[in-house]
């Protein structure tokens, strides 16, 4: 499997067949919010760009914008995902996948931290 | 200004578009000054803020809150009827000690108010969870109550896990600044219905009060800046003031009906 990439803003992304790109929001990020209560999820073929909010959620406190790790088109969305926050906490890299990206330019992915880079960052 | 005292501007009174508009600056304030800044406001006139996914349909279809303008906050939270109330804003940094995690932010704020209400005398406290806790998704964020909100005991009764809420606050935590908002209802607003009506500090002191919006809001800044280590320092000139040309720019967004009715 494909390398995860994570950006400072507690999204990760993994490459996956055919091109296109998963997005997600880390454990710690999705711990963080706590008591998830909403999500609104982008529209399929929105062009996104790195930095740009893709979509919102919130929990008891807090609304988060969720932002686009790499720039692209989004393909898919996880439309499941907002009737079924608990899989975010129980499967945040797996069934709690957020969106699909068709990624304008891969190399993009170069800018982000690995796992071990993101781990520190959390940590610290 | 640097991150070594805590900005405080107290705005005049504003609608809510530009209220709003005023906080989303703030947030960017905070990121330049690299701590943390408030903004204390009031409103022109009774107004409701509605949390950032509350549905619109909700609030307008409500009998208690008939006839009061609405404005959407890009905070989460319950409604919240302004007019009795001291509103706040507060920024930090997510690199900030209290920017890391909501509860953070939200229970520095909410304690020191505990600890002002109580040299006020009020036996107030952070509300801790119990299964009489109203419905998290009332309408009316005093009718809600959540972790760390300040609850206050009833004058002659015992303390109990229905005692009122006086202070709740909610964020928005964009890129790389946490923006909260927040209210303490110093009375209860008689321009809604009783089933909007939440008693305020006014009412549950027990006697006329001896202390102000203004005189509590200086305390409770004051004890806010005390654990970062840092002195609380009023602003000379409004928030407002300072950016009224960016302000005005931005409050269109806020009066846009189609982000006061985005659900």
């Amino acid at each position: 499997m494909a390398e995860m990439k994570f950006a400072k803003s507690h999204e990760w992304v993994r490459p996956e067949a055919g091109g296109l790109a998963t997005v997600g929001i880390s454990k710690y990020a999705v711990e963080a919010l706590t008591d998830l209560v909403f999500m609104q999820l982008p529209p399929v073929g929105r062009k996104v760009k790195a930095g740009e909010s893709l979509g919102e959620i919130e929990s008891v406190k807090a609304v988060s914008d969720i932002y686009a790790p790499i720039s692209g088109e989004i393909v898919e969305v996880n439309a499941a995902l907002p009737g079924q926050l608990d899989t975010l906490g129980a499967d945040p890299y797996g069934a709690g996948w957020i969106v699909r990206i068709r990624p304008d330019n891969p190399a993009e992915m170069a800018g982000l931290m690995d796992q071990a880079a993101y781990d520190a960052t959390v940590k610290s | 200004m640097t991150a070594g005292v805590l900005p405080v501007w107290w705005d005049d009174a504003a609608d809510g578009p530009t209220n709003m508009a005023a906080d989303e600056l703030l947030a960017e304030e905070a990121e330049r000054c690299g701590g943390l800044v408030i903004r204390l406001y009031a409103w022109s006139e009774p107004t409701v803020s509605l949390g950032a996914f509350q549905p619109i349909a909700e609030a307008e279809s409500s009998t208690a809150i008939a006839g009061l303008p609405i404005v959407r906050r890009p905070s989460g939270g319950g409604a919240l009827v302004h007019g009795t109330d001291l509103t706040y804003a507060a920024a930090v940094p997510k690199s900030h000690p209290w920017g890391g995690s909501p509860q953070a932010l939200y229970d520095a704020m909410h304690g020191a108010m505990v600890a002002v209400l109580g040299m006020l005398g009020f036996d107030a406290r952070l509300h801790v969870p119990s299964t009489d806790d109203p419905p998290a998704d009332a309408l009316l964020c005093f009718a809600r109550r959540s972790p760390g909100d300040v609850v206050v005991r009833r004058p002659g009764r015992p303390a109990g896990p229905l005692d009122p809420k006086v202070m709740g606050s909610a964020q928005r935590r964009l890129g790389t600044t946490v923006l909260q908002h927040g209210s303490l209802l110093v009375a209860t607003c008689p321009t809604v219905t009783d089933a909007a009506r939440h008693d305020g500090l006014a009412e549950l002191a027990g006697q006329p009060p001896e202390w102000t919006a203004e005189s509590l809001a200086d305390r409770w800044t004051a004890l806010v800046a005390e654990p970062l280590g840092i002195a609380r320092e009023f602003q000379s000139g409004a928030f407002s003031a300072t950016r009224g040309p960016d302000i005005a720019s931005r409050a269109g967004r806020f009066r846009d009906r189609r982000w006061t009715a985005r659900r």
